[in-house]
């Protein structure tokens, strides 16, 4: 920390010693005396109509207070409304609880409150639902066929979302072609399994007309606006507390029908109500993600050049929207070119209702995008017999090609993909990789390496959501405040659930105000004191709340030192600076202690006004927002080697390296840490993780024993080397992170298995790579012998 | 409904002995946590598999949410508490802290507890055998690769420290 530079400075976390010690508050260490515990009463079925549901004995359960349905919570409650005016987007509505119909298994029917948790769950045993089983959809080709059962009886159809692009002349392109090469990708239903489950607690507080609201939520104050009107409160009736949060990584955005249902009972009955769901109803019950099928058409010049692409994504979204339908395949297709120059390209989207849970987005919503572009390249090199890195050389942006429009109108700029394209073959020493590869494989050992060049889209400015057709607004709101004592607090819209940013923002806010970063104190998460921002979702913490910090406190900062010329007989503060707490002025060239301190200054803005400036307000505070660009791009380089074992099918990932280039950077140990925890959640979805429908529409997998999540053992050391290609529009100069590496992974390891299994003659297009699907590919397959790589 | 009825419980917990009144089907994670205070040992999943709740019964890593707190009368129970909280952190905490092997924190408690013991049977451990060790332990967050650097420094230090 030289000359005063906090940002970019590798400082250990703030919020550690509470972790480590067992002294984080997450949502159950919040004690609210006189609490009573929901539990939810959960369809067996896919799809059925509730016929009656017969209550009489579990109310009569000890401890039991109240249980309700969707009748009741349809008195108290505002229905669900998603119609965002999007072209070839369904509006859609739905009930705070199903009152008519069930949609899929552990569709909650009803509420049981009672004096603790084993009360409430005893109560449920005794309750009796009678339904009449309909025939269910269980998978997208089977929502779209004619006749098919209507997951949402509003609708026509199950086709909840369908839009088409097309720019340039796809058509010309594939006349032109040498060769068409089609390749196929389908991703895995999964779900996002934050440690710490959803849960909330409610209070109401009849005197005073007010619903207070503890829940560890991503985006406290839009998930305020909702559970406002969903209440048919205003928002000053609402406040949302976010304590420490476990883990999130997208399911804790949206305002889920449990929550609501607690909130309604808590002022129906005018005691605190509280809910914690267990792990069977998180990954059964919470929300979904990905579960889509991608398919390309390119059309190619001899050398591999792409001439035209055209893509199909069809996503299987589940049974209710709780975010608009065309989201996340939109912004797959929207990014799909990544590094790449394609000049002719056309997509078309198709999102299903099925009768499953309902998807969301979860850490890196375009997860498969890298793995479809990136597999479409090396579909390419297989069919041309070409090297799939020539392919990629051949086909990628430079640095005078940037900045780049994308064939869907984003601007690609400040971006590095073939530096980190060599850098990374360079630094895994690809040449020595494949001596090994060829030596092993004489005796039997499969080893494959994958790469997967990454344009990962970050930070999402309001104008590309206006672009983009999705609702929302990009910006992000921070205040920044010097006490009478010196004292430095700040806040900002969005909440934590382990990024650091009571670190990281503690030192963009100190640089400017020269003060030690432990002396700033990040707020954050109540909506009566953090400002109304878009919360943390979409890698946009860092330079969304980094940026708008970095603003509050340069005009903090300026104010300062405005009073201190004037407590200094100067004409200017343009001879002042703050560093260490104090103020110093430059005296022939060197800076000097100006003889005030932070402290001096903050006590006569506060408390002894009539010593400023003419006109100025007393107090220190600045307020900022900042709506970031469109949207920034940070790139990478992914490399990673695997070990297929092939009797078995079991794929080992044996080294993982990534080069990353998200400009500057506001605490290396912390994005590095990002970076990691990213690349291993793609791996464990690469290889482990799936929750599984049977064709009834029962899920299979309710428990951490059936929906597998890596371990220590099946995550490697991930290697990263880091570039920092400055972006220069935004205030920080830094891009966005955390998400790229799920997109990496995901790419990486099927490219690496397909290597590996090169001598088979098969390709991998599903995911997860398990041993099972392995095997499926390999059996009756043999080695085709040296030189079928 | 007797086999519900409430009953008196004496857990020594931390060197402490806490005298709780409850129903013999409680899970011990839930009586650490709401009857005893003690919430620091997290539950993840109430099936044993995330490691989050890890305590020590006589010394030896469990599940605090497979045992009934019932069962865990007449044995030691060592919580995250016993760790850290005068300010001298353990040298696994202390490890995490510095290798930034933690995000949410949420699994942290039962790294440490789990680890700390641990490391007293395996001083000198490779980090392949770390990440065995580790793997009763679910991350979301972290990747791993953090906290596998914080344990073998952990180790490290605990060997520098030991007389031997």
């Amino acid at each position: 920390m030289t000359e005063g530079r906090t940002i970019g400075a590798a400082l250990l976390r703030r919020e550690d010693y509470r972790f480590v010690t067992g002294q984080g508050r997450y949502l159950d260490d919040v004690v609210v005396p006189g609490s009573l515990h929901a539990h939810f009463v959960r369809s067996p079925h896919a799809h059925a109509r509730i016929r009656s549901i017969d209550v009489a004995a579990a109310r009569q359960a000890e401890g039991v207070v109240a249980i309700v349905s969707g009748r009741e919570l349809a008195e108290w409650t505002t229905p669900y409304r998603m119609a965002p005016p999007i072209e070839g987007l369904r509006a859609v509505g739905f009930p705070t609880l199903p009152i008519d119909k069930v949609r899929f298994i552990g569709d909650p029917v009803l509420c049981i409150v009672a004096r603790d948790r084993y009360l409430a769950e005893d109560a449920a045993e005794l309750v009796t639902i009678d339904y009449d089983v309909l025939e269910a959809v269980a998978d997208f080709d089977s929502a779209l066929a004619a006749d098919a059962p209507l997951v949402d009886e509003a609708l026509p159809d199950n086709l909840i979302s369908h839009q088409s692009f097309t720019t340039g002349d796809p058509g010309r392109s594939f006349a032109e072609a040498e060769v068409v090469v089609e390749a196929s990708f389908h991703q895995q239903r999964q779900t996002h399994a934050p440690i710490e489950t959803r849960g909330c607690c409610a209070i109401w507080d009849q005197g005073r007309q007010h619903l207070t609201m503890h829940i560890g939520n991503q985006v406290p104050h839009p998930f305020r606006t909702q559970l406002a009107a969903r209440m048919r409160l205003s928002e000053s009736q609402v406040t949302v507390i976010c304590p420490d949060i476990g883990g999130a990584f997208g399911q804790k955005i949206a305002l889920y029908r449990e929550e609501l249902t607690v909130a309604a009972l808590a002022r129906a009955l005018r005691r605190p109500v509280r809910w914690r769901e267990d792990r069977a109803e998180n990954l059964i019950a919470a929300s979904h993600a990905r579960e889509d099928v991608a398919r390309t058409r390119t059309a190619v010049n001899g050398h591999g050049r792409i001439l035209g692409l055209e893509l199909e994504i069809s996503e299987d979204f589940g049974a209710y929207c709780f975010y608009p339908a065309n989201y996340l395949a939109r912004v797959v297709a929207m990014i799909l070119s990544g590094p790449y120059r394609i000049p002719n390209y056309a997509y078309d989207i198709k999102v299903a209702l099925t009768n499953k849970c309902g998807n969301g987005p979860m850490r890196a919503p375009m997860a498969i995008t890298s793995w479809v572009m990136e597999g479409t390249i090396e579909a390419i090199a297989r069919r041309l017999s070409l090297d799939p890195v020539e392919v990629r050389r051949v086909n990628m942006l430079g640095a005078a090609d940037l900045p780049y429009q994308m064939p869907t109108g984003l601007l690609l700029e400040d971006v590095t993909p073939r530096e980190a394209l060599e850098r990374g073959l360079q630094a895994f020493d690809i040449v020595a990789f494949r001596a090994r590869q060829a030596a092993d494989r004489a005796c039997g050992i499969y080893r494959g390496v994958g790469l997967c060049c990454v344009v990962e889209s970050t930070t999402y400015g309001s104008a590309f959501y206006k672009a983009a057709g999705i609702p929302g607004s990009g910006h992000e709101s921070g205040w920044v405040k010097i006490e009478p004592s010196g004292a430095v607090n700040a806040s900002v819209g969005l909440m934590a659930s382990g990024q650091g940013y009571e670190t990281t923002f503690a030192q963009v806010v100190a640089e400017p105000l020269g003060v030690d970063p432990n002396e700033v104190r990040i707020h954050m998460g109540n909506t009566d004191t953090a400002p109304y921002g878009m919360g943390s979702r979409g890698a946009r913490g860092g330079t969304a709340g980094g940026s708008v910090l970095l603003s509050a406190a340069r005009a903090l900062s300026d104010k300062v030192l405005t009073i201190a010329a004037t407590l200094l007989g100067l004409n200017t503060s343009g001879e002042l600076r703050l560093h260490a707490s104090r103020v110093e002025r430059r005296l022939g060239g060197a800076w000097t202690d100006a003889g005030l301190s932070l402290a001096d200054v903050a006590r006569v803005a506060y408390l002894d006004p009539l010593r400023l400036p003419p006109g100025m307000e007393p107090g220190l505070e600045a307020h900022r927002s900042y709506d970031p660009p469109p949207m920034t791009f940070s790139n990478a380089m992914h490399v990673c080697e695997v070990c297929v074992d092939v009797p078995t099918g079991k794929v080992t990932v044996e080294r993982y390296l990534v080069v990353e280039d998200c400009g500057t950077v506001l605490n290396p140990l912390i994005v590095r840490g990002q970076q990691q925890g990213a690349i291993a959640m793609g791996i464990s979805g690469a290889l482990l993780e799936e929750i599984v429908y049977d064709e009834n529409g029962q899920n299979r997998s309710g428990s951490f024993a059936d929906y597998l999540l890596a371990t220590a053992v099946e995550i490697p050391p991930i290697e990263v080397i880091s570039q920092h290609t400055v972006n220069r529009k935004t205030l920080t100069g830094s891009k966005g992170m955390s998400e790229g590496g799920v997109m990496g992974a995901t790419g990486a390891v099927p490219s690496a298995v397909n290597d590996a299994l090169a001598p088979f003659g098969v390709v991998a297009e599903r995911q997860p790579l398990s041993p099972m699907y392995i095997r499926s590919l390999l059996r009756g397959r043999a080695d085709r012998g040296p030189g079928q790589n | 409904m007797s086999q519900f009825d409430p009953v008196p419980i004496v857990l020594d917990i931390n060197g402490t002995q806490y005298r709780v009144f409850a129903e013999p089907r409680r899970l011990l994670s839930d009586v650490l946590r709401d009857d005893c205070g003690l919430t620091g040992t997290h539950v993840g999943c109430e099936h044993g598999v995330c490691g989050a709740c890890t305590i020590l019964l006589d010394g030896a890593p469990t599940r605090a949410c497979l045992t009934y707190a019932v069962q865990a009368q007449h044995h030691e129970i060592t919580t995250i508490e016993a760790f850290g909280g005068d300010g001298n952190l353990s040298p696994v905490q202390q490890a995490l802290h510095e290798e930034h092997g933690l995000q949410c924190g949420f699994c942290t408690p039962g790294i440490v507890v789990t680890m700390e013991a641990w490391l007293a049977e395996n001083p000198d451990p490779t980090d392949a055998e770390i990440r065995n060790a580790l793997s009763g332990n679910l991350c979301r967050c972290t990747g791993y690769h953090n906290i596998v650097a914080a344990i073998a420094k952990a180790a490290a230090r605990r060997r520098e420290g030991s007389p031997t």
